[in-house]
């Protein structure tokens, strides 16, 4: 546990002297929904409806941005090699990397949610579930992220790969994460849909570890 | 700790969360689902008239009328106990017709009638020759299309 | 099981099944198409481009099927370091994606007169899409190493992800599209299909397997092939080093 807890603290440090990539993110989440009302229109019941789906999709992307430096700088400093032969079960320390890359990224742009809902012009009744929704979501984003970009390591062309092989995989985080906003703003429960996107998050908490682990292992070898 | 001991915990740990995935996704299916609105749920609580609604049934027998421009239609959707009249300015699509499932995608309009901005029909999943479909008609035992 | 890690064993086994399954493959889709397009009767509502379908849902089965036959070769490959496994996933990612790329195009051309549209965001057919992707990911993921080895196992974790994360794919895909759609809750109990459509659909199922099988079997022959000549290739460079050190010496 000391083990894990020193991981997720070196990684938040590292993160906080480079705080611009987090800011890039957050940057990257704003900017491209701000492009949506030139596609679109600027018609307010338009964007309004469409809203949960823009902010989903952009924040999905913005996760995507970042995935690439999860494990590289690791892996070509040598530190990964190190973590392979620390007492730490690389499940454990897979799931360390992770959560720190949740809380320098997913928190961020779920903190910069509302932001995007008032630009979108969203009743603001959904606001609750889509924050909800984005909190129970964004982790398994993360999380499955987290097995491209270690899958993809010292491949060639690794970042153009990591998109390829994971937006398939967000595809269900995506579904219940918008049905969940857009059932609230229908007035209708959002219950069912959370409750699907924690179910995801749980499997998703269990396999990710495992195969992330596997994926290392397999990259040093 | 030894290797497999370690390896038990993991299994162990995995089975409790996937368990707790599992109780999820009951809940999630046991939780009555508003997927879409029956003309009697319409027409008990009437919804706002800016609220998009999802109203789904099937075209009731002998309501469909077409206006002269042929673009504007008019029918009522029906779940057998309660129905709605609902009218649509566009192209149906092919598989549109009495008796049908459909769901049209609109608002209420303040007349009580619903304004469909989309309708949606699908073909029902039998697959049967056409000779085999008149015979079972007539001797009354198809139960396709209009029965649900 | 590793006494058909041997590759001459495994070639002469090929061999052996080859001619069958090529034969097999013509026959069962000669007959399977014969019967669906001359022989099975038009839909009752929707005539004879019902027709489509004696292609379209033997690929997505197909499509499906090979998905999880690389999933299973994978497991075999990463537990037991079964050789041939890993080319047997290799050999078949490329054939799935070309059934699921079939699904989809017989899909959109049987849209077009069912639907009126070319693509509708159905949900099967949009599950399919996904999984079209999923096999691109594979055949991306298996080709991006300069070692081939680290190819075969990074794409083998990615399959055994994918074969887990396909039925939730599946069940959210549904889900979504009973949001769209008066799918599901219209439905009489489950799908039903005349016998007279069954057969024609079942034959062309077993042809496609059968296609399967020797595509399968050619790829991992002349992978196998390939890389004895590699060998063959760095035992010649080698003998010409040796035998030019020992000129200068």
């Amino acid at each position: 546990m000391r083990g894990l807890a020193l991981l997720v603290a070196r990684d938040l440090r590292l993160a906080l002297r480079q705080s611009a990539d987090a800011w890039l993110a957050v940057l990257f989440f704003v900017l491209t929904a701000a492009l949506f009302p030139f596609g679109v229109g600027p018609e307010p019941n338009l964007l309004a409806r469409i809203a949960p789906g823009i902010i989903w999709v952009v924040a999905l992307l913005a996760v995507l941005l970042s995935l690439e430096r999860l494990f590289l700088a690791d892996f070509e400093d040598g530190s990964l090699e190190q973590l392979l032969l620390s007492p730490l079960p690389l499940e454990l320390a897979v799931l360390g990397k992770v959560l720190a890359h949740w809380l320098t990224t997913g928190l961020p742009l779920i903190a910069a949610a509302p932001l995007l809902a008032v630009l979108f012009h969203m009743d603001l009744s959904g606001l609750g579930v889509l924050l909800l929704a984005m909190l129970l979501g964004t982790p398994t984003l993360s999380l499955v992220g987290a097995v491209g970009a270690a899958l993809t390591l010292g491949a060639r062309r690794g970042g153009v790969l990591i998109p390829l092989l994971v937006l398939p995989l967000y595809v269900p985080a995506l579904i219940f994460g918008v049905g969940a906003t857009d059932a609230a703003l229908l007035g209708l429960t959002a219950r069912p849909h959370l409750l699907l996107l924690g179910a995801v998050l749980l499997v998703m908490l269990v396999i990710t570890p495992l195969a992330g682990a596997a994926a290392l292992r397999q990259a040093i070898e | 700790m030894t290797r497999k001991r370690r390896r038990l915990y993991i299994v162990i740990a995995a089975l409790l969360v996937f368990g707790g995935a599992t109780a999820l996704v009951l809940t999630a299916l046991d939780d009555s689902l508003d997927l879409f609105q029956s003309p009697s749920q319409l027409m008990a609580s009437p919804p706002p008239p800016e609220r998009g609604i999802r109203l789904g049934g099937l075209v009731e027998e002998g309501t469909v009328l077409k206006s002269t421009d042929g673009l504007s239609v008019s029918f009522r959707v029906t779940d057998g106990a309660q129905s709605v009249p609902v009218s649509y300015k566009g192209i149906l699509p092919d598989l549109f017709r009495e008796g049908q499932g459909v769901i049209t995608v609109g608002n209420m309009g303040p007349d009580g009638t619903f304004v469909a901005r989309e309708v949606l029909a699908k073909h029902d999943e039998n697959y049967l020759p056409r000779e085999v479909v008149d015979a079972l008609k007539e001797s009354g035992q198809w139960q396709g299309e209009a029965t649900q | 099981m590793h006494r058909f890690a041997n590759p001459a064993r495994f070639t002469r086994l090929a061999d052996r099944i080859l001619p069958f399954a090529a034969v097999g493959t013509v026959v069962a889709l000669g007959v399977g198409f014969y019967l669906a397009l001359f022989v099975a009767p038009g839909d009752y509502q929707q005539g004879e481009s019902v027709r489509i379908m004696y292609v379209h849902v033997p690929s997505a089965w197909m499509a499906m099927f090979i998905y999880v036959a690389i999933a299973v070769a994978s497991a075999v490959a990463l537990i037991w370091r079964h050789p041939l496994a890993d080319l047997a996933a290799k050999a078949s990612s490329p054939v799935g994606a070309g059934f699921a790329f079939l699904t989809l195009v017989t899909g959109s051309l049987w849209g077009r007169p069912m639907w009126g549209t070319w693509w509708e965001w159905d949900g099967r057919l949009t599950s399919m899409l996904i999984l079209f992707f999923l096999y691109l990911g594979h055949m991306a993921l298996l080709n991006a190493f300069e070692d081939s080895q680290r190819g075969y196992r990074a794409a083998a974790i990615l399959a055994l992800v994918g074969v887990v994360n396909i039925p939730i794919i599946k069940f959210s895909v549904d889900w979504w599209s009973t949001l769209h759609q008066p799918a599901s809750v219209m439905r009489l109990d489950g799908p039903t299909i005349h016998p007279s459509m069954l057969w024609p659909l079942l034959i062309v199922a077993v042809g496609f397997k059968l296609y399967y099988l020797t595509v399968v079997l050619l790829r991992i022959k002349s992978e196998l092939i390939a890389a004895r000549l590699r060998a063959l290739d760095l035992a010649t460079v080698k003998a010409a080093e040796v035998q030019g050190q020992a000129v200068q010496g």
